[in-house]
């Protein structure tokens, strides 16, 4: 369905990313990992050209383009059949909540108003907001603001939805409401691109994970060959740190470097939900 | 030395008289000036261009020069060049003398106003995060329609306090229009003085018109700020969006009452 081939893109001299290969497939949830500078938005960003990749070429369904030569129109269909939800929401301030949602139908679609308030309400709706349509931006809290971002790309039957960490901005309390939302979404088969840190998430809903590192992909596979056999010093290393930092945050204990057994404490049905015991890596 | 109080209250009629031409002066100064500010605000935004080089250099110029200097250069300076073009260029009798000298003043007045306005719309077009531009192209809005139904309102319910303070001193400085013979507030009180050099009472009495003017001015934009920036203002617990807004514009009366 969508197929990145070899993105480069650099700013300035530095460069970020570094050939990187992309497939997603219809009802697939992919959920991107790897340390903050690794080029995880600047992938995402040029997927949906809002940066230019040096190189590289995108196929989305019909639509076949080598990135540089993509004019506007192109660019704008490649737009409409994808949706973004951004790390700080970027929710239309002046805008309520069901205006935010209906901007992308009435306006760039040329939905009807009357239909487009029906389907902008039923994306609210799925996204637990019904008493918050008229609400502004500044009128809602973090949460909330980023599951109307969820409902405004959700409104408009994107093929595949892109989330750039979009929990990272929360408060630690907000962030369930979130992913809750997401869990949903992905269970009624949405496609989604998902970078986060939340490694419950990607536990739970990923249907496969791809670990990026330094401007290239490290390793992708299920998120259990991920988690509990990566083949790569680089992706265990990162894991490792970023369990640990969980760990740490959920039991608030002190444990140490040497302890092996990390991966099995967390992911050994820990937090709950689902009894995974995928053993040690 | 004694205040004359009939004179006064003479003068005030008189001066009141001027107070069209000054609200005119001062609101088609503003008319004029706010399209092409409203451009150069853009075209300044890309930082790299020569058109932002070359607006930049005619701001710094008009807001570098006293005002009056420019009065007294346009006056006295392009009648006489228009004179000279129509004469020996176009070879016609047509006398730029005849003109309403207000045309040199809003020519003057809105020079300098588009130098300030296009300043202060710049700065309002960069309040509004690029990640709202960004969101608005990801949801398939080309980029004039980001601009025109996101941005751009942004932008201009930021820069009414601004515009605001631009137009009070524009009102101030439509003063100067008598030096061009346009007949304002001052022009006229200042006539009513010089018949019997009653000069004190006549910018006693003008002084008044000009703080009732600006606060007039003052309140107009604040009210209109506050309306149209509902939506930034937060909820408190219990209170709906309807009631805040209810709120908001009954404080705005209540401060514009109490002022006058
Ligand atoms: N517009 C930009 N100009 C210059 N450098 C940028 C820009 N955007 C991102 N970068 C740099 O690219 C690197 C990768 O950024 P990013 O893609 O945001 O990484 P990640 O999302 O994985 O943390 C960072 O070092 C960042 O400083
Ligand atoms: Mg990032």
């Amino acid at each position: 369905m969508l197929k990145i081939t070899n993105i480069h893109k650099s700013f300035g001299n530095n460069q970020i990313l570094k050939g990187v290969d992309l497939e997603v497939n219809k009802g697939e949830v992919i959920v991107v990992l790897g340390p903050s500078g690794s080029g995880k938005t600047t992938m995402l960003r040029c997927i949906n050209f809002l940066e230019r990749a040096d190189q590289g070429s995108i196929e989305f369904d019909d639509i076949k383009t080598d990135f540089r030569a993509a004019g506007q129109k192109t660019i704008r269909d490649i737009r409409k059949k994808s949706g973004f939800v951004f790390q700080n929401y970027n929710l239309f301030a002046n805008k309520t909540a069901l205006e935010n949602v209906m901007e992308g139908l009435t306006v760039a679609r040329g939905v009807p108003v009357k239909e487009a308030e029906e389907r902008a309400k039923n994306a609210l709706d799925r996204v637990g907001l019904k008493n918050r349509y008229d609400y502004y931006p500044s009128q809602l809290s973090g949460g909330q603001q980023q599951r109307v971002g969820i409902a405004r790309a959700v409104a408009l039957n994107p093929e595949v939805i892109l989330f750039d960490e979009p929990t990272s901005a929360l408060d630690p309390e907000l962030v369930g409401e979130v992913l809750n939302v997401m869990k949903d979404l992905a269970k009624s088969g949405a496609t989604m691109v998902v970078v986060t840190h939340e490694m419950d998430f990607a536990r739970d809903v990923a249907s496969k994970v791809i670990f990026m590192d330094k401007g290239v992909i490290v390793e992708e596979g299920t998120p259990e060959k991920i988690f509990t056999h990566p083949k790569e010093e680089r992706t265990a290393q990162f894991l490792k740190r970023i369990l640990k930092e969980d760990y740490r945050a959920d039991q608030d204990s002190d444990f140490t470097e040497k302890d092996d057994s990390l991966l099995a404490k967390v992911f050994g049905g820990g937090s709950g939900k689902k009894a995974y015991n995928w053993g040690v890596c | 030395m004694e205040i004359e109080s009939g004179f006064m209250w003479e003068t005030f009629l008189v001066a009141l008289s001027g107070i069209p031409v000054t609200l005119k002066l001062t609101f088609v100064t503003l008319l004029i000036s706010t399209p092409p500010a409203f451009f150069m605000a853009l075209g300044k935004l890309k930082e790299h261009k020569i058109s932002s080089k070359v607006i930049g250099f005619y701001v710094s110029f008009v807001r570098g020069t006293p005002i009056v200097l420019q009065i007294l250069f346009f006056y006295s300076l392009l009648p006489t060049v228009l004179n000279c073009f129509f004469k020996n260029i176009l070879h016609s009798g047509y006398n730029v003398f005849a003109w309403n000298p207000i045309i040199y003043a809003y020519t003057v007045f809105s020079l300098n106003t588009i130098a300030v306005l296009s300043e202060v719309f710049r700065s309002a077009l960069l309040t509004v995060n690029a990640g709202q531009l960004e969101a608005a192209m990801s949801i398939g809005e080309t980029k004039f329609q980001a601009y025109t139904r996101i941005i751009i309102p942004q932008a201009m319910v930021a820069a009414l306090p601004n515009v605001g303070n631009t137009t009070v001193s524009l009102l101030k400085n439509t003063s100067l229009a008598y030096m061009m013979t346009v007949k304002d507030i001052t022009a006229l009180a200042k006539i009513e003085a010089a018949i019997g050099y009653n000069y004190i009472e006549a910018y006693l009495v003008i002084l008044m018109i000009y703080v009732l003017l600006c606060t007039v001015v003052q309140l107009i934009f604040s009210f209109a700020e506050n309306v149209l920036s509902v939506y930034k203002k937060r909820l408190t617990k219990t209170a709906d969006k309807r009631t805040n807004y209810i709120l908001s514009r009954a404080a705005a009366v209540f401060a514009m009452l109490r002022a006058v």
